[in-house]
């Protein structure tokens, strides 16, 4: 069993990571309580923005800045001109069918990719991670606490935003029921715009956090996706603090089995692991808590 | 698992429907299709392509499954391709640990990958269809997680079966009467037509009928005494079943399996060309076939990346969801009348429209 000392780097990293699970499950949830869409395409169009963000860089030699910004951008144009073209037609099917038909834009962002940048090994060093402090004899470098600082910030912000605003209000009431929603007035299809728009803003964000964080790779970076997924699953695709919390607690996990030598090379499985005992716990008391969008 | 059992036993009970002239027309044009693949087209074909067609009827199984579960029960699995990356894990091991014969051993991965489907499945299958989608790709990367990390077999000692050294010669058996390309070809067509002939006992029989009602609702088919759950279990049960015996096919025709095989990419692709195939039809699980294993050959043929396939396919999800439900085998057809009223219009003879073999 390896000492305190040596989980503590993995701490760091953990929070990190979690930051950004955090910050793509909270994304999602909110698409999906406005839209009714689980967006699974949400990791493919980050990974593309940072593939993008790179090319940029490294081949047209732009300044870092602007680049980071298409890549965010990216997500969210995608993400927008997804929910304009294909939200309105698919509006009345099963959230199974308006998830399955994400996965067409997931399998046309993965084609395009492996087209253009399958060739070699890329990586994205974000200039925040060159600098850092120490803690306690653990190295933090400022990209790990972006990571954090912006999913706390965005989660606080989209909650204010659903509480407060008049945007937010109707999000939540679409969320509630559609129909009614559209009989009092409510401008379905813009409101509907805006979720997609800003959800697609975070998941360009989170490619860009992911891609340093982890690594510069299509695949990896649009599977990533799965242990966001598993903490909106935990948070039952409608609790934002859930959806949170059970992503940073996911990616503290999946950090923290590192340096234990016997379960370390299946720590992936983590987001696996967490969902089907959260699946477990909701089967167990199911009718009460799931009667609403996601039935 | 007690469903498979229940299944030979129901059946039994359903009495074999008289065929009207349509249906024995369509029985025998599959009777020589079948003929034509099993005895003419090994023949015809030379050594790359008996290859690809024995990966054309493998993966025609595996979208069989999913095709089963997303067209009748209306349920979504995205982690199709892991569970056979599994079941071919298990089949490999059962080949190098028992000297069993090998129909016994495509039974057995397919029984233990039903079983290990179901573990997963049910807690999810309580919920909503959501909740299995999400949960089925999060097995998908499990899966991929503990098979890089225990590799699959390869003759070795222990319960892992995986030696890192001397992989050379040891090679997972096929059949004694097939060991050959083109015997084994023969084998795994009579193997997939064993499976379309079990989908379809069950799409006639009683699951086929309960499946319809819960396709249709959910809540109607509850009211009408149709025990919900259970039958969504036995259609994913059914997925896995087809699946695993896939996954034995699979060993036994690599030889060796190697993880990058089964990227978890390809349960989305085998979605989407279940999809474009159609869900409806079992004819469906063909077409898809034919799509995932001998569009990529044929491509790689004329120098052409696959990767514009994997475009093709997600422009193909979003179409068929939005404007053909029923997939190919239903579109082609009416697509194909439609340009034959078309033309004979253009002619100006006001020839009847053609027919293409609508099934």
């Amino acid at each position: 069993m390896p000492s305190l000392e040596d989980f503590k780097p993995f701490v760091v990293t953990g929070l990190a990571l979690g930051g950004v699970y955090a910050l793509s499950g909270v994304g999602m949830v909110v698409l999906y309580r406005a839209t009714g869409v689980l967006n699974l395409a949400f990791g493919a169009v980050g990974a593309m923005g940072a593939l993008l963000a790179w090319q940029l860089i490294n081949v047209n030699s732009w300044a870092q800045g602007p680049a980071f910004l298409v890549c965010v951008l990216f997500g969210g144009a995608v993400t927008l001109l997804y929910g304009v073209l294909f939200g309105p037609p698919l509006s009345g099917r099963d959230p199974l069918v308006k998830a399955t038909a994400t996965l067409g834009l997931a399998l046309i962002l993965l084609g395009i990719m492996d087209l253009v940048w399958s060739d070699k090994a890329r990586s994205m060093i974000l200039p925040t991670s060159n600098h850092g402090f120490e803690v306690s004899d653990v190295f933090v470098n400022w990209t790990e606490v972006i990571a954090l600082g912006f999913a706390l910030a965005v989660m606080t912000v989209t909650a204010l935003f659903l509480r407060f605003t008049k945007t937010g209000t109707a999000m939540r009431a679409l969320a509630n029921d559609r129909e009614i929603t559209a009989t009092l007035g409510v401008p379905v299809r813009r409101v509907e715009a805006a979720a997609w728009l800003g959800s697609g803003l975070v998941s360009g964000a989170s490619g860009l956090l992911l891609s340093n964080l982890v690594g510069l790779d299509a695949a990896t970076l649009t599977f990533l996706v799965i242990s966001s997924l598993a903490a909106t699953l935990i948070g039952r695709l409608r609790s934002i603090t859930v959806t949170f919390i059970a992503g940073i607690v996911i990616g503290l996990v999946n950090a923290l089995v590192t340096p234990i030598v016997s379960i370390s090379q299946y720590r992936d499985m983590t987001p696996f692991v967490l969902a089907t005992i959260a699946l477990l716990v909701l089967s167990g008391r199911r009718g009460s808590a799931l009667a609403g969008r996601a039935g | 698992m007690s469903a498979a059992g229940a299944t030979s036993a129901r059946a039994r009970r359903v009495r074999m429907p008289q065929l009207d002239a349509g249906e024995r027309v369509r029985a025998a044009v599959i009777v020589v299709l079948l003929l034509f693949v099993v005895l003419l087209l090994p023949q015809l074909l030379s050594g790359y392509w008996v290859t690809v067609f024995t990966s054309v009827a493998i993966y025609s199984i595996v979208a069989l499954g999913l095709g089963i579960l997303m067209g009748r029960t209306g349920l979504v699995s995205l982690g199709q391709i892991a569970l056979l990356a599994l079941a071919a894990w298990v089949a490999a091991r059962l080949f190098f640990a028992t000297g069993l014969p090998f129909p016994i051993v495509l039974l057995g991965s397919g029984l233990i990958t039903t079983v290990l489907g179901a573990l997963v499945g049910l807690p999810a299958l309580r919920l909503s269809g959501l909740y299995l989608a999400l949960i089925t790709l999060m097995l998908a990367g499990a899966i991929t997680v503990v098979l890089r990390a225990t590799n699959f077999p390869n003759g070795g000692h222990g319960f892992l079966g995986h030696l890192e050294t001397d992989r050379g010669n040891a090679n997972i058996r096929r059949p004694a009467i097939a060991s050959g390309d083109t015997a084994y070809l023969r084998y795994t067509v009579i193997v997939a037509a064993i499976m379309f002939l079990i989908a379809l006992i069950h799409v006639r029989a009683r699951p086929g009928r309960a499946w319809a009602a819960i396709r249709q609702s959910e809540s109607a088919a509850l009211a009408a005494g149709v025990n919900v759950t259970l039958y969504k279990m036995w259609a994913f049960a059914l997925a896995s079943f087809l699946t695993g015996v896939a996954g034995g096919l699979l060993a036994a025709n690599s030889g060796q399996l190697f993880i990058t095989t089964f990227p978890t990419s390809d349960s989305i692709t085998l979605l989407a060309v279940v999809l474009m195939g159609g869900i409806y039809s079992l004819w469906g699980a063909v077409v898809a076939g034919l799509l995932m294993q001998f569009l990529p050959a044929v491509l790689n043929n004329w120098g052409v990346p696959a990767d514009w396939l994997t475009i093709v396919f997600g422009a193909g999800v979003l179409q068929v969801l939005l404007t053909a439900p029923q997939g190919l085998v239903y579109q082609f057809p009416r697509d194909m009348a439609k340009l034959g009223r078309l033309i004979s219009g253009l002619a100006g003879r006001g020839r009847p429209p053609r027919r293409e073999g609508a099934s």
